[in-house]
Formats: C-alpha cells, sequence, structure tokens
C-alpha cells in the first residue's frame, strides 16, 4: 500500500528523502521520527464520512475529525486533552452547582432560601463567564494538540499544535452560485516542536499553514475523500517537522 | 452487544461526557435563569398562568402573567396580587380591595421601620359577587407573606401551552423527550 510520494511538493532536502525510512542511520538528532505519511491506514478500517456538504460548519467538523484520527493512530501523535477536560471540569461543575442551588431553592421555602440561592447564581454565572472565556481567549481555534516520546539515545519530545478555522467564500456580486470552485477553504495551522533534555535543547521548530477548498476532499454528495485530505494534512505536518517556519 | 461497546469504545469516554454535558447544560441554565428571575422580582414564581376566569374582563384563562414583588413598598387598594393561601394548592390572582396598617407592637428590634411588611390584604376578583373571605380557609385577611407578586404585566393566549401540558402530561414527555435529543444528537 506504500504511495510513491511526490517530491516536488516537499520543500524538504532531497538527501533527507533519498535515504528512506527503513534505511536511515543518521545520529539522532538529525533523524526526523516518524511522520504520519508513512504510516499507513488500511481500508479496512475506514469508516465512510458523510456530511451535508452545504453547511460549513460540517464540513469543519469532518475534517477536524479526520485530523484527530489521523494523528492519534498508534506509533504517532497522543492527544492532550487538557481543553476537553478543563471544558468538562467547568461545565459538569456549573452543571451541579447549578442543580444544588435548584434543588435548595425547591426544598427550603423562598424568602428563606434567597441567600443561598443568590450565592449559587453568582457562582454559576462566574463559572460559566470562565467556561467562555477559557474557550474564547485559550482555546480559540486549536483542535488538535499532540505529544510524542521517543527513545533513540536521549529521549527526545516533540510536540504538535494544530488550529483549524473555515475561510469563507469572498461575496462578489457576479459569483453568486453554489459550486465547487466557488467553496469556501479549510485553513490548517500547524506548529511543531521537537526538543530533548526535558524540554531544554530545542531540536526543530516547524510552522506549517495551508488551505484548501473543501471541494477538494468532499465530492457531490458530500462524501469525504478521506485518503486525499490525509495526503495534504500529512504532507503539511511533515513539512513543519522538518523544521520549516513558514 | 459486543458491537455496541466497539462503538462506544471508539466514541471515547471524553466524547459521550461531552454530549451529556451539553444537555445538561441547557437544563441547568433554564434553571439558572428561572431562579435568577425569582431573585430579581423577589417573587417566588414571577411567571404564572391564569387558570380560571374571575378576572375578566381583564385576564383570561390563558393568560400569562408577570410579576414582581417589592418589598419595600406598599401594596394599594386595585393592584391586581397573586396570593397563595397555606394550604391550597394553586394560587388565585384577585384584585386588591382593602389594606389595613397594624402598627408592630412591641418590637424591641428597630429593624421593620415601614409599615410594609403588616399590611393586610382583602381581595377580589373582578369577575365574582363577593370578596375572597370563603377562600381564606379561616384567615380573616392576607398578610404580605401570602403574597407571590403584584402583576406588572401579561400576555395574551400564550399560557394555553402550559394548560395543555398539564392536562395531557403525555405532551410534557414528548416535549422534554424530543429537545433531550436534539441536544444529545447534535454536534457543538
Amino acid at each position: 500500500m506504500a504511495r510513491p510520494r511526490n517530491t516536488q511538493q516537499i520543500n524538504g532536502t532531497q538527501s533527507s528523502l533519498a535515504k528512506g525510512r527503513a534505511t536511515r542511520t543518521p545520529s539522532p538528532e538529525t533523524e526526523r521520527p516518524t511522520g504520519p505519511l508513512s504510516i499507513v491506514v488500511p481500508i479496512s478500517e475506514r469508516d465512510t464520512v458523510k456530511v451535508n456538504h452545504y453547511n460549513s460548519t460540517e464540513l469543519k467538523n469532518a475534517c477536524d475529525d479526520a485530523v484527530k484520527r489521523y494523528l492519534s493512530r498508534p506509533e504517532l501523535f497522543k492527544q492532550i486533552h487538557l481543553h476537553t477536560d478543563v471544558r468538562l471540569a467547568l461545565g459538569w461543575l456549573s452543571v451541579f452547582v447549578a442543580a444544588g442551588t435548584a434543588l435548595y431553592g425547591y426544598k427550603i421555602e423562598f424568602e428563606k432560601s434567597k441567600t443561598v440561592v443568590s450565592i449559587g447564581l453568582v457562582v454559576y454565572i462566574l463559572l460559566t463567564t470562565l467556561q467562555t472565556l477559557y474557550s474564547y481567549f485559550v482555546e480559540s481555534h486549536t483542535i488538535f494538540e499532540g505529544k510524542r516520546k521517543s527513545l533513540s539515545k536521549r529521549i527526545i519530545t516533540e510536540r504538535i499544535h494544530i488550529d483549524s478555522t473555515t475561510i469563507p467564500v469572498s461575496k462578489s456580486p457576479l459569483t453568486t452560485s453554489v459550486s465547487p470552485s466557488n467553496s469556501p477553504s479549510y485553513l490548517l495551522t500547524v506548529s511543531y516542536v521537537r526538543s530533548t533534555n526535558g524540554g531544554k535543547s530545542l531540536l526543530a521548530k516547524g510552522r506549517a499553514k495551508a488551505a484548501q477548498t473543501y471541494s477538494a476532499f468532499f465530492d457531490e454528495t458530500g462524501t469525504m475523500d478521506q485518503e486525499v485530505f490525509e495526503r495534504w494534512v500529512g504532507e503539511l505536518v511533515e513539512s513543519s517537522m522538518d523544521g520549516k517556519l513558514a | 452487544m459486543l458491537e455496541e461497546l466497539k462503538a462506544f469504545k471508539k466514541l471515547g469516554v471524553r466524547h459521550i461526557l461531552l454530549q451529556i454535558l451539553n444537555f445538561a447544560t441547557v437544563i441547568a441554565s433554564g434553571l439558572m435563569i428561572w431562579k435568577g428571575l425569582g431573585v430579581l422580582t423577589n417573587s417566588e414564581s414571577p411567571i404564572v398562568v391564569v387558570l380560571s376566569g374571575s378576572m375578566e374582563p381583564a385576564f383570561y384563562r390563558g393568560d400569562i402573567l408577570f410579576l414582581t414583588n417589592p418589598s419595600n413598598q406598599r401594596y394599594k387598594t386595585g393592584d391586581i396580587t397573586v396570593y397563595k393561601i397555606p394550604g391550597a394548592e394553586i394560587p388565585i390572582v384577585h384584585r386588591v380591595l382593602e389594606t389595613h396598617d397594624v402598627s408592630p407592637k412591641k418590637q424591641a428590634s428597630t429593624r421593620s421601620k415601614s409599615l410594609v411588611p403588616h399590611q393586610r390584604l382583602l381581595t377580589k376578583g373582578d369577575n365574582n359577587y363577593v370578596d375572597d373571605i370563603e377562600l381564606y380557609q379561616g384567615l380573616d385577611w392576607l398578610e404580605r407573606k401570602h403574597i407571590v407578586g403584584k402583576v406588572r404585566g401579561f400576555l395574551p393566549y400564550v399560557g394555553y401551552v402550559t394548560i395543555a401540558m398539564n392536562d395531557f402530561p403525555q405532551l410534557k414527555y414528548a416535549l422534554l423527550g424530543t429537545l433531550g435529543l436534539l441536544a444529545l444528537i447534535q454536534r457543538e
């Protein structure tokens, strides 16, 4: 199932590509750890992804899910669930505060319960505000944060951070029809750091950004061509792993 | 069974928790808005539905009423109040006919200087022939602590939805079930 690499699209050095993965024997620091393109997904494990291709939110979500699935396969990055966990913690805490406050207000007579209910309300509003601020400022466009530790002479730690946004179609009076050439685009921003010595010595740092119209990945029925998508993502991720600062 | 377990594992615990959280957040925010409204208006139940025709032609059955209960204002004759007699299940909406102020006797604390907490009220429905003495279940007058609030505004007809849901509980469960399903299967 090995796919021939289209070497013109990768701006890496020719020598590192020519070495090939199986025959590489350079020193550990210059060796680039396994990139996502070299790990192939067998067809039997794929589920078809079909979305409403007129809805750009669904398109973005499908692409985000595909990125997460693609990069968290075994041998690749391990997803850091910090943002999800914070959202879960704050969310469930606010739900319990709300439930407790409502229960208290239900059991205790109104006049006597007013102080406690007011306190509960304030705490709830605080938690909800915190949640909103966190997801707007800290999480913002992040869709994937991953980490990988590999051992080759020294422990090499890699961290990858991926943002995604949808670029809408620029409105102009001449292009009001819905067609594949008029589709919104998916913008992926990848930032990558490879370090060792507990994060103290930096081995590589790269940032890559690419946009592609959704119509390149989804056909007229809304079915996602996962192989094309994964190849695009894989190339972007590997170019950031090569230490490019785009 | 094995298939479902496999699907669950694929989804991940976090994903399931997130979906349930979406549903729970909708309910929690609804509860908090209701309680917040109650605290703001100082009323136990700031939005009520008119069930009887005793206030016609002002209010008809199925109207929604918006209440506030300002603790430092006197209730005057002519105010429309919603009150609840201890022992009676449903609150009643009638107009204040008479008010009497009783001065606090032999109270060591000087906190309640105003006569507001010591008002005594008599009410009557606009569409009734007699005042509400019969409804007071033994009391001779209403006190402020029985009052849920004073009517500030109303919306006609909208309350029929609540009446329908109370008369046909299946409607209530159907509505809740549909909302819950929508919240669970939808993505952020």
